[in-house]
């Protein structure tokens, strides 16, 4: 009786053959050093990255038109013999006024903190988010300024004169954003208040924790968090967040401290990026 | 199966998933428009194309988050295959079956997610990490009845009904 050795063509063919391969794909990719798996996803994703920056730029138009509709419509609630006169030329100018609003505003923002950092060496860059983390325990988002820009790696994203995140990967005109309620984000702080250094750190809901607060710390709700400059890698005296809860548990040696961001990092639609 | 149309509706995913999120939003439910992808062709197809869908659609999450490359396909084939293995003693048929899989094994996904976020930045919360998994799971398996209707326009699904 003749046995055949199996070629490998017929190999690759069977089920467990394909599992086997993608499973060790996959651990190739996982083990890959981040500067390489980031290169990976930037490039891989960089052809549909303006796909990405159209919807969420027609999303954002749809929103705020809706939320003009909205408000047009409670307004005509009170007045509505004089909506019913305008409504037709509100609509009209609805997509203007719109664009006008987001340059404006972008300007104004911009002027504001150029105009408070005068004499510092950092400039800032504007930038539109495009994209969000698709991930449920991961927090992140996409902006369209990249390398091209003048964005680098570690550079800090402020809104509304709030920390945001600090940039984690780039490409030439994409970047992402790791936010500050990241699980892996980490920030040294100080409360304003009573000087207590602290680690802000995500917990990737719409709140943050302070670790090491310790238990003798008088905190109270509303007291502010303002970045540190220890350790060098954030500006001092940004806000950050405030607190809402905090809770002294048993014997711990430390307290539970709750806080909110200062930007809420959902109704966002532009920030800024601050480089050296 | 007809790869195009998958790979189509992937890339939908993809771009609804990382662009329009904040649409369907509700507090931190984010629903997980990939994971009823992976029970659909686990319901649909054979072991093999079953694992290269899944594969592939967890590495299109991963492309699309902050995190390690490789994570989201390894769990996807692995739910995916525990999926596939059941799916005889299953009437996948039926809405409420694919609802309360979809709930189920995204609860047992997300919980993966989690154990390895923990382990790798030590900084979730047990009570809220819960709220969010099983808030998340329910969104998701309550999306199904219309992400698995587009689906099935889109490919046959005459095995889908059929208990092997």
């Amino acid at each position: 009786m003749r046995t055949s050795t199996p070629s490998f063509s017929n190999l690759i063919k069977t089920p467990i053959a394909t599992i086997i391969i993608l499973l060790a794909i996959s651990l190739v990719l996982l083990f890959l050093p981040s500067k390489f798996s980031n290169q990976i996803k930037m490039t891989c994703v960089a052809p549909i990255r303006p796909l990405q920056w159209a919807t969420c730029f027609c999303s954002n138009s749809a929103s705020n038109f809706f939320d003009r509709i909205i408000s047009a419509w409670q307004d005509a609630r009170i007045k509505k013999q004089l909506e019913q006169q305008v409504s037709q030329f509100k609509n009209k100018i609805t997509e203007q006024q719109d664009a006008i609003y987001k340059l404006q505003n972008k300007l104004q923002i911009l002027s504001k903190f150029q105009a408070e950092n005068r004499n510092g060496k950092t400039s800032v860059i504007p930038a539109d988010i495009i994209g969000y983390d698709t991930s449920n325990f991961r927090k992140s988002v996409t902006i369209n300024a990249g390398s091209k820009h003048g964005v680098k790696s570690n550079d800090i994203v402020v809104s509304n004169d709030a920390l945001v995140g600090r940039i984690v990967t780039i490409s030439g005109s994409t970047s992402i954003v790791q936010l500050i309620t990241d699980t892996a984000s980490r920030i040294p702080g100080r409360i304003l208040q009573t000087r207590e250094q602290v680690i802000v750190e995500g917990n990737a809901t719409g709140f943050c924790q302070l670790k090491y607060v310790p238990r003798w710390a008088k905190l109270k709700k509303g007291d502010d968090i303002v970045s540190s400059d220890i350790g060098g890698f954030y500006p001092p005296s940004i806000p950050i967040a405030t607190v809402v809860e905090n809770e002294t548990k048993g014997g711990a040696l430390f307290q539970t401290v709750k806080v909110l961001p200062k930007v809420d990092i959902s109704k966002i639609e532009s920030v800024l990026v601050i480089t050296d | 199966m007809r790869w195009l149309t998958f790979f189509c509706i992937l890339f939908c995913i993809s771009l609804f998933q990382s662009a329009l999120i904040n649409w369907i939003n509700i507090g931190v439910a984010m629903p997980d428009l990939y994971f009823p992808l992976v029970v659909f062709y686990s319901f649909l197809t054979d072991f093999r194309r079953n694992t290269v869908a899944n594969w592939f659609a967890g590495l299109s999450k991963d492309l699309f988050s902050e995190g390690h490359l490789g994570i989201n396909s390894i769990f996807f084939v692995a739910v995916g295959f525990l999926l596939w293995s059941i799916r005889s003693v299953l009437y996948r048929g039926h809405l409420v079956t694919q609802i309360i899989i979809t709930f189920i094994f995204s609860v047992m996904y997300n919980i993966l997610c989690a154990a390895h976020t923990a382990l790798s930045f030590h900084s979730l919360n047990f009570s809220s990490t819960l709220w969010i998994i099983f808030i998340s799971s329910l969104y998701t398996a309550m999306i199904v009845p219309i992400l698995f209707w587009i689906f099935s326009k889109f490919q046959p699904t005459q095995r889908l009904f059929l208990n092997q």
